[in-house]
């Protein structure tokens, strides 16, 4: 009985120190937040870029063959899927933008770079699943390419790669954990920072990982209403 | 209306067309039948350039389609092309199907681009289906819709590919009914079809497309009742 209260003793003290003492719960959510701004600015940066990329990547000449541009968009792709996030993270930290004092923007950029790539294959999938007919049908009233892919091709796209890009968001949400190794404070760093001040690595560590699942269930959720909502309007 | 000059078109290895001359005046109603893989289809894509011919020259009026210098998209605007399998803008009310290229390509302004929609939806008895989407109609509406699509841009000349042949039997009718009103309107028409009875009562010339060439044409009557080659008698024999 008294080891048992013992334990409980133990259990609290150490939540106390990983959480409460010196405000340490603030130093989690700005960890989280920062995790969240780096996600959010590289997701809308990996989408941007990845339509560009994949709308590139699937450019062809008159005669049918691949254009410059398409064989740029695939050396993209082969580069940053071939080399490790985190070497890229150090390259774009440490070599490119040395001199940048924005580390947020750093990290973005390196993430939504990184994050392209994919979300280029996704959208190409995507342009790929459309019907080839509606191409043909909007070509046929007399829309050019780019009018027919704009109004037609790119809406159905979207709506077939959705359920992946989201699943890439979640991923680039995880992901962000690295950016410690340029010495950003995200939630990972910040846990690994506490479990050096209390010797203690317990608490925070699983306490972060309890923040992140949270975080990225909800939006799991969020992202399924979302799903099925669009999926309603197929059958209208 | 419509001149093409020696068109051949090969599909890497295979000649699918080879050396197809054809007048259509404005006006006519040419049906063009055959067996599958005869290259008819294929023969109606290359007027649009759905499928580039491989040599050949095609005009449309005095325009040249074939030359690379044309803008093809001009063309196009000036024929309709009516698929199989439809191919209405799956993302797109069937208001916003009619009225996207007219007011996109800068024809017609969107209320004038509407009130014409729904004059030739009114024309194939389907108004109230302004604000449904294509996934909501039966295959003989989403073929009439097709068909009004492509009137809306005005067309010179209609080009139909197969039009009946990916529906239910009983949706047949009302497409055809369409077609020969479009027909008795004095649209130019060029038809890929297997119903043959379509071709009787509407053509004014029948062509019989085998084997990449123009093997038999003539006015209906003749066509179908004194066929001349042994191969279109035979296909006669089968289709009828």
């Amino acid at each position: 009985m008294r080891s048992m209260t013992e334990w409980w003793a133990d259990v609290v003290a150490k939540f106390v120190a990983a959480f409460i003492t010196k405000d340490r719960w603030r130093l989690y959510l700005n960890g989280l937040g920062l995790t969240m701004e780096i996600a959010f600015f590289a997701g809308i940066i990996g989408i941007i870029l990845g339509i560009i990329i994949a709308l590139c990547r699937l450019s062809r000449s008159r005669n049918g063959g691949k254009t410059f541009l398409s064989v740029i968009a695939g050396i993209y792709i082969d580069v940053i899927r071939g080399t490790p996030s985190v070497l890229q993270l150090l390259i774009m930290w440490f070599i490119i933008m040395k001199n940048t004092t924005n580390s947020v923007l750093v990290a973005s950029l390196a993430f939504g770079i990184n994050s392209g790539a994919y979300v280029a294959e996704i959208f190409r999938a995507g342009i790929l699943a459309v019907d080839p007919g509606q191409t043909e049908a909007g070509r046929s009233v007399g829309l050019s390419k780019s009018q027919t892919m704009l109004y037609i091709v790119l809406p159905q796209a979207i709506k077939n790669a959705l359920p992946p890009i989201c699943n890439e968001f979640i991923t680039l949400i995880k992901e962000t954990a690295i950016v410690g190794y340029v010495g950003l404070s995200d939630l990972t760093r910040v846990a690994n920072q506490i479990t050096s001040r209390t010797y203690e690595a317990f608490m925070p560590l699983i306490g972060a990982a309890v923040i992140y699942f949270v975080v990225i269930k909800i939006l799991t959720m969020l992202l399924g209403i979302l799903e099925r909502r669009l999926r309603k309007s197929d059958n209208r | 209306m419509i001149t093409v000059k020696d068109l051949k078109k090969n599909f890497e290895d295979t000649e699918v067309l080879k050396g197809i001359s054809y007048e259509v005046g404005k006006g006519e109603k040419i049906v063009v039948v055959g067996p599958s893989g005869s290259g008819k289809s294929t023969f109606l894509r290359c007027l649009t350039l759905l499928e580039m011919p491989t040599s050949g020259k095609i005009f449309l009026e005095d325009q040249e389609i074939t030359d690379p210098k044309t803008d093809i998209n001009k063309i196009r605007q000036q024929m309709g092309m009516v698929f199989q399998h439809f191919n209405l803008f799956n993302n797109l009310t069937i208001m916003d199907n009619i009225t996207l290229a007219p007011v996109k390509l800068g024809l017609m302004k969107k209320e004038e681009a509407k009130e014409n929609a729904l004059q030739l939806l009114n024309r194939v008895n389907l108004p109230e289906k302004a604000d449904s989407y294509p996934a909501q109609l039966s295959g003989g509406q989403k073929q009439r819709i097709a068909i009004v699509r492509s009137l809306a841009m005005n067309p010179k000349v209609m080009l139909f590919d197969e039009p009946t042949s990916a529906l239910d039997p009983e949706m047949v009718g009302e497409v055809l009914a369409v077609m020969k009103e479009l027909a008795e309107s004095g649209m130019t028409m060029i038809v890929v079809t297997h119903e043959m009875a379509f071709a009787k009562e509407v053509a004014n010339k029948v062509l019989f497309v085998d084997q990449g060439i123009i093997m038999e044409e003539n006015t209906p009557e003749e066509f179908f009742d004194h066929p001349k080659s042994p191969r279109l008698q035979d296909f006669l024999s089968r289709v009828l």
